[in-house]
């Protein structure tokens, strides 16, 4: 698919390439600090306050957003829209692409500080695989929502900050209804749903969580294809 | 210009062809009372015109709409009225019709990190061409970049990046070409080997249709112009009638001599002549056949010993020409 | 451009003929220099700071520019709207209710953890329109070329996101003032019991905006483009403050001590805990051992620091 290759080139430029290794290596450098001081963290705090809550959003918000926005921003896009090729193609090839760059880049990270922070006891284990897992759905819910958010509007890193940081961070914890509306909270759900755990007070039960992860890539596709089928070239003469 | 009443402007003799349905009329590109608003900007005002093979030029001064009319034609924008028929479907919202179109924007810029030849390749695999590399061969070979085409664009020249998006908009050989201001940027040689491309291509039964704000060019190449202004189609046909009958239009002199007044009394007495004023300080005259008061204007400074220190043509601009087309 | 039939010629230019010869010539078209009085580098530095100001609020930029800013402003003050109000109904009926008391969670001393990460969110999308736009489309030689100094364009334009931050943060703490001194049985006396709360709620509002304006803006100044920008802000923000909560626990003795000074989220904490009295936020700073004063001077620091980086930027960088 040619969509997938340019896309992917103009993805992996070298500043933001490096921006995404240095994200990434921050959970990995935790871990090995944890090891080394021999201490008592849990796993599943590590893992979810340092890859979660923050790498996981910003390395899926920095993809999900140049993915398409960065085209659109700079004019490039048009060569892409003058093409005989169905809009639904286009936002999926960049949201194939997007999702699956921040699952390459994050689930080593994760699986690492996992084993890291939490040594080899089956318990660890556990929890480091639910987490992989989880993160791998949690991120390509989110690279295709911020995918699908650069159809509609320019400012879409800011919203998604937004998002991440006052809906699912401050929100979230206050009203009760609206953990079914946070990624966070499903990629939550999934982890410690797959880590063998006792489920905890006010996690997302799993298979709930899978489906707001479903629901999320697919409306995010369906809405960023129609969206794109109205594209207009940036203003005027 | 926006609150002007909207009608299109007709030259005598030279009325734009309405285009009929799409499946009768033998216009390959058709625009039916097309207009296109931003807000309160009118950029495409109660547009029509049918097109077929050939080249035409898309004449007017920056801020005509130019842009904006290709920008319809290809799709990239909604008409806020009217349609915009293409090969007789219709342009917007509609991604089949790119098959037979290629376009050449002017303002956006191609991918930096892409060479020349991966651009063309990525054009032709998106048109889903059969052969592909041999496509891209025969666009690079013809807009000459093929020694270059293993460079990354963000090291082309200006003139460079135009032909590789001319290259991309050829690789799949569609009967329809739009350019937008092809030419900027452009070194003379390369202006005419593109202008010979251009002319060999509508030869072959192309329909082809640039827009630029240059005079010069547009004769040159175009066979006929669409003139536009403010958003207003001023005049369309074969070039040269409508310079004809520019010229036909009045024109206006300043002079300034050693006695403007003795000099303005012996040009009224003129065939040509038809209008003098004084005004501060300058002589301003209205001729109607130039030619003939060029050689007036001297014969009789000479017959008066008037000493002449100035004369020059006061409506010589693309605007002004325009101003006449729209006056009307 | 309407040109009715019949109007003479174009009149607009009254040249006069200012040289002369065979093959053309130079007319003067009146054109005059401004001899007048110019308003020298304090005017310019005035305007390019108000300018930031208004740039950060969308003010003058149609109205998509300002809903980023209002927004995060609006949910700034929120809390402390609902909170009088709720206390103002509470009073008029009869219960001197406890929704501003000693246990709500609107409070001077609570308020900066409520809006926190508002204020960072707002540097992050404003800052990198501040400084990376005048990158991006090259008009640095244009200001540079005017009375203003480079230092001053640093400057003005870091004032100007701390100003800006200052109003969004002192906002809420207004309303909260004005509302408790309304509310109060006895205005007068509510006042007097209020007046206290005044130099450290200023305080932290300035420690507060002039930090994260400071930080925000040393990053945004080393980039044109808009997103590594904000993403440069927010990890600069969020990541030593995630590493500092998981660390604490781990390192014993006075490096934990100081890892807690590199976050900036705890440091203004730690400011916050000192100038109210209060318990901190951050698990992290309850557990150091430092004299709150610490922090204040960290912060300074950290202030001085940033600007100087945003400083030195702004006298090498090309233009």
């Amino acid at each position: 698919m040619p969509i997938v290759g340019v896309t992917l080139r103009g993805l992996l430029g070298r500043r933001r390439t490096l921006l995404m290794l240095l994200l990434v290596a921050l959970p990995v450098l935790i871990g090995l600090l944890i090891r080394l001081s021999d201490s008592r963290i849990g796993v599943d705090r590590v893992l979810d306050t340092m890859l979660v809550q923050t790498v996981l959003p910003l390395v899926a918000l920095v993809l999900g957003t140049a993915a398409l926005g960065s085209e659109l921003e700079d004019g490039t896009a048009v060569y892409l829209m003058i093409k005989p090729v169905p809009r639904w193609r286009i936002v999926g090839a960049k949201m194939l692409v997007s999702a699956g760059l921040t699952v390459v880049l994050v689930v080593p990270s994760t699986v690492l500080a996992g084993l890291l922070a939490g040594g080899v006891g089956p318990a660890s284990l556990g929890t480091t695989f639910g987490y992989a897992v989880a993160v791998a759905a949690g991120g390509s819910a989110y690279a295709c929502a911020f995918v699908g958010l650069s159809a509609f509007t320019s400012r879409a890193l800011v919203l998604g900050l937004g998002y991440t940081m006052i809906w699912e961070g401050v929100l979230a914890g206050l009203l009760e209804g609206t953990r079914f509306l946070s990624v966070r909270q499903a990629t939550l759900g999934i982890a410690r749903g797959l880590s063998g755990q006792p489920v905890r007070e006010g996690t997302l039960e799993l298979g709930l969580a899978v489906a707001i992860v479903a629901i999320a890539v697919g409306a995010a596709f369906a809405l960023g294809s129609i969206r794109l089928t109205r594209f207009e070239i940036r203003s005027a003469d | 210009m926006s609150g002007q009443p909207v009608q299109p402007v007709r030259l005598p003799r030279l009325e734009p062809p309405l285009p009929g349905p799409p499946a009768s009329s033998d216009a390959v590109l058709a625009v039916d009372h097309v207009a296109r608003w931003f807000g309160n900007v009118v950029a495409v005002n109660d547009i029509s015109f049918g097109l077929g093979p050939g080249v035409t030029g898309l004449l007017g001064p920056n801020g005509a709409g130019k842009s904006t009319l290709l920008h319809l034609l290809a799709g990239l924008l909604q008409p806020s009225a009217g349609n915009v028929w293409v090969a007789g479907q219709r342009a917007w919202g509609n991604p089949q019709v790119y098959r037979r179109i290629g376009l050449v924007p002017e303002r956006e810029g191609v991918h930096d990190y892409l060479t020349g030849h991966e651009f063309v390749l990525l054009n032709a695999r998106l048109q889903a061409l059969p052969d592909v590399e041999a496509a891209v061969g025969r666009a690079l070979a013809t807009v000459d970049l093929v020694t270059d085409s293993r460079r990354q664009i963000g090291t082309y020249s200006k003139g460079m990046r135009q032909r590789i998006k001319l290259a991309g908009a050829l690789v799949h050989d569609p009967p329809i070409l739009l350019l937008d201001e092809p030419f900027n940027g452009m070194d003379p040689r390369q202006r005419l080997h593109m202008m010979d491309l251009l002319r060999a291509m509508a030869a072959a039964g192309r329909t082809i249709l640039f827009s630029s704000h240059i005079l010069e060019e547009v004769e040159r190449l175009a066979d006929s112009v669409l003139v536009i202004y403010a958003g207003r189609l001023a005049a369309w046909g074969d070039f040269r009638s409508i310079r004809r009958l520019m010229t036909d239009r009045p024109h206006t002199f300043t002079l300034r001599s050693s006695d403007d007044r003795r000099l303005a009394a012996a040009l009224l007495a003129e065939p040509s002549v038809f209008g003098a004023e004084l005004t501060d300080g300058l002589l301003s005259v209205r001729t109607s056949d130039f030619g003939a008061f060029t050689r007036a204007v001297p014969r009789i400074a000479k017959t008066e010993t008037i000493s002449l220190f100035e004369v020059r043509p006061s409506d010589d601009s693309l605007e002004s020409v325009f101003s006449y087309l729209v006056r009307r | 451009m309407s040109v009715s039939p019949g109007a003479p010629a174009d009149r607009s230019t009254t040249a006069q003929v200012r040289a002369s010869g065979p093959g053309g010539s130079i007319y003067d078209l009146g054109y005059q220099g401004y001899e007048g009085p110019r308003l020298g580098r304090e005017a310019a530095i005035r305007a390019l700071f108000w300018h930031t100001v208004r740039s950060c609020y969308g003010i003058g930029r149609g109205g998509r520019a300002k809903i980023v800013p209002f927004v995060l402003a609006g949910l700034a003050v929120l809390p402390a709207v609902v909170g009088v109000g709720i206390a103002a109904i509470a009073a008029q009926s009869g219960q001197v209710g406890d929704v501003l008391g000693s246990n709500s969670p609107i409070r001077y001393a609570t308020y900066h953890g409520l809006v926190s990460t508002l204020v960072m969110l707002f540097c992050a999308a404003q800052a990198p329109e501040l400084l990376g736009r005048d990158q991006r489309f090259g008009v640095l030689p244009v200001y540079f070329s005017r009375a203003l100094a480079r230092i001053d364009y640093a400057v003005a334009k870091v004032l100007g996101l701390a100003a800006s931050l200052l109003a969004m943060v002192i906002a809420p703490y207004a309303v909260l003032f004005v509302g408790r001194v309304l509310v109060a049985p006895d205005p007068v006396e509510g006042l007097a019991e209020e007046l206290p709360s005044l130099f450290p709620l200023i305080a932290q509002a300035l420690l507060t905006s002039g930090l994260l304006a400071a930080i925000a803006m040393a990053i945004a100044a080393f980039t044109p483009r808009r997103a590594y920008a904000t993403v440069g802000i927010i990890a600069a923000f969020l990541i030593p403050s995630i590493v500092v909560a998981l660390v604490v626990g781990m390192l014993s003795g006075s490096i934990a001590d100081w890892i807690v000074l590199m976050s900036p989220v705890d440091v203004l904490d730690g400011t916050n805990a000192t100038l109210f009295r209060a318990s901190a936020d951050s698990q992290a700073v309850s557990a150091s051992n430092f004299n709150g004063l610490v922090f204040v001077a960290t912060a300074l620091v950290g202030i001085a620091v940033a600007v100087a980086v945003t400083i030195r930027r702004y006298l090498r960088i090309a233009a």
